[in-house]
């Protein structure tokens, strides 16, 4: 059978990372042919992409595979806190460290209430920095052990102007 | 093959762009060395291609337009995506002629847009991220709600 693309992020890594994976592989195999590549020796766990839950660790690679293969997030933290700041508001909760900025922003906004033009002119800032993560980003990248926190500002994202036409 | 083509064919083989291919968000067509041709699928399913040249890459912003593969022409303004918002801002046919994309990473665009550097710091172009920046940005602008295919109201 042919081995499945295996995308995943980790802790203190900002690029996402590739390796193939044989559909007959545990998730327990995988997570520790991760962990060796990449040198953890530590605890860690395995998260699928925007699913808090634990993995079953005893299933298949195959098992738990999408038609764009695995998605997945390794990381020594089993939740983060995460903040989001807008307009005198703090919002507060905790994520898997697999979940994609995306859905951190659909969740503050849903909390604040934004009607769905304001959510489009919005974006997450991590605090005290000018640095706005891709959707695709999973927090667990920005989050390191053992503070396994991060902060976000919902901020207006600058519309592209300033020149007249030519 | 010059240090700008191999950087370039090393980008696209990167895990963000490959897994953007693999989830249909965009797709490499051809490499005719200094351009490339990636088409960049908007929230109505239309494919819009781009046309990069890529001289200098990746220390050198990219420079895209909108390219009528077809053709092999610049797209027409008339299949443009529907100028509103920040669509619109973008995409735009009143500045040099719909030759680049008035964004912050694109070479073209840039030059003279020094202020760009402290007004929008997170869409200046960041030579380590590869071409996969350039493209999360246009993704993103087709697939929001300033969005609307070429001709519609």
């Amino acid at each position: 059978m042919k081995d499945i693309d295996i995308f995943y992020q980790l802790e203190g890594i900002s690029e996402i990372q590739h390796i193939l994976a044989p559909p007959d592989e545990t998730v327990a195999a995988l997570k520790a042919r991760i962990k060796a590549k990449h040198g953890i020796s530590d605890d860690a766990w395995l998260f699928v992409e925007d699913d808090d839950g634990d993995i079953d660790e005893s299933k298949s690679v195959g098992a738990i595979a999408t038609s764009a293969g695995v998605k997945v997030h390794l990381h020594r933290c089993r939740r983060v806190d995460v903040t989001v700041a807008f307009a005198g508001r703090t919002l507060e909760h905790k994520f898997a460290p697999g979940t994609t900025v995306a859905r951190i922003k659909r969740w503050a906004a849903q909390e604040l209430g934004m009607s769905k033009e304001d959510v489009g002119e919005h974006v997450l800032q991590i605090s005290g920095t000018h640095h706005r993560p891709t959707p695709s980003t999973h927090i667990g990248t920005l989050a390191k052990c053992p503070a396994c926190r991060i902060a976000f500002d919902l901020v207006p994202d600058e519309r592209v102007n300033g020149s007249s036409a030519m | 093959m010059l240090p700008d083509e191999r950087a370039f064919r090393a980008d696209i083989i990167r895990p963000a762009f490959k897994l953007a291919e693999i989830e249909g968000r965009w797709r490499l067509e051809i490499i005719t060395w200094p351009s490339a041709l990636v088409a960049v699928r908007a929230r109505d399913d239309r494919m819009f291609t781009l046309r990069f040249e890529l001289s200098g890459f990746p220390n050198a912003p990219p420079t895209a337009r909108l390219w009528d593969p077809g053709r092999g022409s610049p797209l027409a303004p008339h299949l443009f995506p529907k100028s509103q918002g920040r669509v619109g801002a973008v995409f735009r046919i009143d500045w040099k002629g719909g030759s680049a994309l008035y964004l912050p990473c694109d070479r073209e665009a840039i030059e003279g847009h020094d202020n760009w550097r402290t007004e929008m710091p997170s869409k200046i172009w960041r030579p380590a991220d590869g071409i996969a920046q350039y493209l999360e940005l246009v993704h993103e602008l087709l697939n929001s709600r300033d969005y609307a295919p070429p001709g519609q109201p």
